[in-house]
């Protein structure tokens, strides 16, 4: 990239990023919070309906643990289970920023802008290592 | 008590804190972390781990419409995120281990004095001089750390990041903020961005947010995969979060800014000192 000097009118980031990059990323925003908050209404309504008169427990998370390896995720999705949606919604939420970071690694690199775009590599790779090494190794 | 009246006082607090969070700009995470430990108790890492889903909901509704309006900077954002991702990942681990340590105390010292540190920066206002010339540093060049946006009067403020390095050291501490306690972080990342790149307090704030979410997606999902995850307290909290910030952004414009301010952070403050006398065993 040309820089373009200390005093120079630098251009608008937007200049050097697609228009059409600002409105992919700002939908898949949308899409992905407005997917999980629906899995979660709908999911947290059926869980309820199913268990009147539950009585809470300040947590129990271990409730969980078998919908976070990928065959009682899927088979608990399977089985339209309530708790394997809640879980689902969770994905979702978490899956939205990880998906504007590819984004963003598709268009800086697509760009040319090498340096940043390995950035967002790094940055992409360390936010998967939480989720599928770090996490289950302190578990 | 019954599942259903918790859930149902899950979505109000989260309402609660969402409306709180974003008339005062600290984010619903500030009230909602305390009000899960002290008023449901909440084992720390869950309520952690519920925090972060409420950044992600919340930093998610905003963060749209900043992209779409073409305020966040994607580089700069994108750069920091090399520091903040780290530092969220450490602070979920150091979560996870304090509390196997029994070492709840000292975490929930650590949570009232990060709330107590946020107060007085949701009532700085930048003052930045656009005319000023700006001395970016050799990072700064290499990754192309400029743009401008536009203002409401149809003028372009250009800008370009100046002392990178404190910028990064402010954005990994942030980061792990976020991943130990569930916060977003936001207001240190905000003031970082206009003190040492030197950003217009517009660009600063949206791209804080567009940081907000990568930050927490990795504290979140350190949490998830361990199973301090707890869907049935994260789900709720983040339906009422979402509801309550979407009323604050509302809400807002019809109200003075400052006023707003000084009229909930004592709440905020309150929170915090209670959270620190519960650390220290006091009722």
């Amino acid at each position: 990239m040309t820089d373009p000097g200390p005093d120079a009118r630098v251009p608008g980031s937007e200049d050097r990023l697609p228009p059409s990059a600002y409105v992919r990323m700002s939908l898949v925003l949308r899409v992905g919070l407005l997917l999980s908050l629906a899995v979660f209404l709908g999911a947290l309504a059926t869980y309820l309906a199913l268990h009147p008169g539950a009585v809470w427990i300040s947590s129990a998370p271990d409730t969980w643990l078998p919908y976070l390896n990928a065959r009682g995720f899927f088979a608990g999705l399977a089985a339209g289970s309530p708790e394997a949606f809640l879980t689902l919604g969770i994905f979702l939420l978490v899956a939205t920023p990880i998906a504007r970071v590819v984004s963003g690694l598709y268009y800086f690199e697509r760009g040319g802008e090498r340096a940043i775009a390995a950035i967002a590599l790094t940055v992409l790779t360390l936010l998967l290592f939480g989720l599928f090494v770090l996490g289950p190794l302190i578990r | 008590m019954e599942l259903l009246f918790v859930v149902l006082l899950l979505v109000l607090a989260g309402v609660t804190a969402g409306l709180v969070g974003s008339l005062t700009g600290l984010g619903g995470a500030v009230v909602m972390i305390p009000v899960l430990l002290i008023g449901f108790g909440t084992p720390f890492p869950v309520a952690a781990g519920a925090g972060l889903i409420t950044v992600l909901a919340t930093s998610t509704t905003t963060g749209a419409a900043y992209l779409r309006d073409r305020l966040s900077d994607l580089r700069i954002g994108m750069f920091l995120e090399i520091a903040t991702v780290p530092g969220a990942l450490i602070g979920a681990t150091l979560t996870v281990f304090l509390t196997h340590a029994d070492l709840n105390s000292v975490l929930l010292v650590a949570l009232g004095a990060v709330l107590l540190a946020t107060i007085p920066g949701a009532l700085r206002r930048g003052r930045r001089d656009p005319n000023a010339p700006a001395h970016p540093d050799a990072r700064s060049r290499r990754f192309g750390l400029y743009g401008s946006y536009r203002n409401e009067d149809g003028t372009t403020v250009p800008y370009r990041a100046e002392r990178t390095t404190p910028a990064l050291g402010v954005a990994f501490g942030a980061g792990v903020a976020s991943g130990m306690f569930g916060l977003g972080g936001g207001v240190f990342k905000v003031l970082s961005m206009e003190h040492y790149l030197r950003l217009p307090m517009k660009v600063a704030t949206a791209t804080s947010n567009f940081m907000i979410g990568v930050t927490a997606a990795a504290g979140a999902g350190v949490l998830l995969a361990a199973g301090y995850v707890d869907p049935l307290i994260a789900a709720p909290a983040a339906l009422g979060t979402t509801a309550g910030a979407w009323l604050g952004s509302r809400i807002l414009p019809g109200l003075r800014n400052q006023t707003v301010r000084y009229l909930f952070l004592p709440v905020i403050a309150l929170l915090a000192i209670e959270t620190i006398l519960r650390g220290v065993g006091l009722p």
